[in-house]
């Protein structure tokens, strides 16, 4: 008798348990949902409510991103402009109000042509922009490039510089550098 | 029981996924890629674009010395790392005086390093039929100083010799 009265109390309970699922699946999408909201690159809009749990998110775009230095008389040119400068650069951070957004290069090593190298140091940059900050490239350590307060889109410029050396040796250098927009 | 128990792990697990979430930064990365172009160049300077030798007794003074002697020569060279550049010298012909001559071979330099490694030591005798190394080296700025000699001899002719001869430095 017991039994049978407990058997149908955990019927009833198991039914609407499972009339509960549909909620609970809902709650799990609902979340990856917002998991999902894009960090890199793209375009696009989302809409959420005002009271949404919106994680933060950055966007970073430098144009263009192949910067040349052209050959130069060091007797003559002792810094060689870039002939791409100003590169623009648009970095934007959804960050929460007090927040801090870092933007940093880091570059993978010194120039290179072969065996021969170009200390990555004898590359500079100045910027134009609030919250841009000028430096010089280095291949162990990344550099503040710029920071900003909170959310917002922030616009500036980038002109890159090499300083010219008699002591380089012939040759196309290349590498690669990486810039990173943090948004915490 | 069991259900209520599942529900709220699933809850809660939500819910753990959404805090760590916010709590993590998010990086957004752009490679840039920075490129330069070096080229061959060389630049010769030397500080005299002539050099006298004043008379001298060949019995007291065996090797008479310019009097330009302590003259400043400046390499500057960009060249590849395997094909190092060089510096020579080559006279268009031999010292004369009308139909006298003095070889060119009694003509000799010899150059110093003051700043950088570049130009060979020692006396070089000059050549009118094939250029003489004087110097070679790497990609760089290099200084030095310059002192010539003429080796004096009782058999040659009274008169006023002259000669030319051009310094060539080479970056391949």
């Amino acid at each position: 008798m017991f039994d049978d009265t407990l058997k149908i109390v955990i019927r009833k309970f198991a039914g609407k348990m499972i009339s509960l699922l549909p909620l609970v699946f809902a709650v799990i999408t609902l979340t990856i949902s917002a998991l999902s909201l894009p960090v890199n690159g793209g375009s696009g809009t989302v809409t959420t409510n005002a009271d949404a749990d919106i994680p933060s998110s950055a966007q970073l775009t430098i144009s263009p991103s192949s910067i040349n230095f052209r050959n130069a008389n060091p007797g003559a040119v002792l810094t060689i402009p870039a002939n791409e400068n100003p590169v623009s650069v648009t970095a934007n951070a959804q960050i929460g109000e007090q927040s801090l957004a870092t933007l940093t290069v880091l570059a993978i090593g010194d120039l290179i042509s072969g065996s021969d190298g170009i200390p990555i140091e004898n590359v500079t940059w100045t910027a134009t922009g609030s919250g841009f900050v000028p430096g010089t490239m280095n291949k162990n350590s990344p550099v503040s490039a710029g920071s900003w307060q909170g959310p917002g889109e922030h616009i500036g410029t980038f002109s890159f510089f090499m300083g010219n050396s008699w002591s380089y040796s012939t040759g196309n250098y290349s590498q690669t550098v990486t810039y990173t927009l943090t948004a915490p | 029981m069991r259900f209520k128990i599942i529900i709220l792990v699933l809850l809660a697990l939500s819910l753990t996924f959404v805090g760590a979430n916010s709590a993590l930064a998010v990086d957004a990365t752009a490679n840039v890629t920075l490129s330069a172009t070096v080229t061959s160049i060389a630049e010769l300077t030397l500080s005299t674009a002539t050099v006298s030798f004043p008379n001298a007794n060949p019995g007291t003074v065996p090797n008479v010395s310019a009097t330009e002697n302590g003259a400043t020569i400046t390499a500057h060279v960009r060249t590849g790392s395997s094909t190092p550049a060089s510096l020579s010298v080559l006279a268009a012909d031999d010292l004369t005086s009308g139909s006298d001559v003095i070889p060119m071979t009694a003509v000799s330099s010899t150059t110093t390093n003051t700043s950088g490694t570049f130009f060979t030591t020692g006396a070089i005798p000059w050549s009118k039929t094939a250029p003489v190394t004087l110097g070679g080296g790497a990609s760089g700025s290099y200084t030095g100083t310059v002192n010539w000699t003429l080796a004096n001899s009782w058999s040659y002719a009274t008169g006023n010799y002259t000669a030319a001869a051009t310094y060539t430095l080479t970056a391949p």
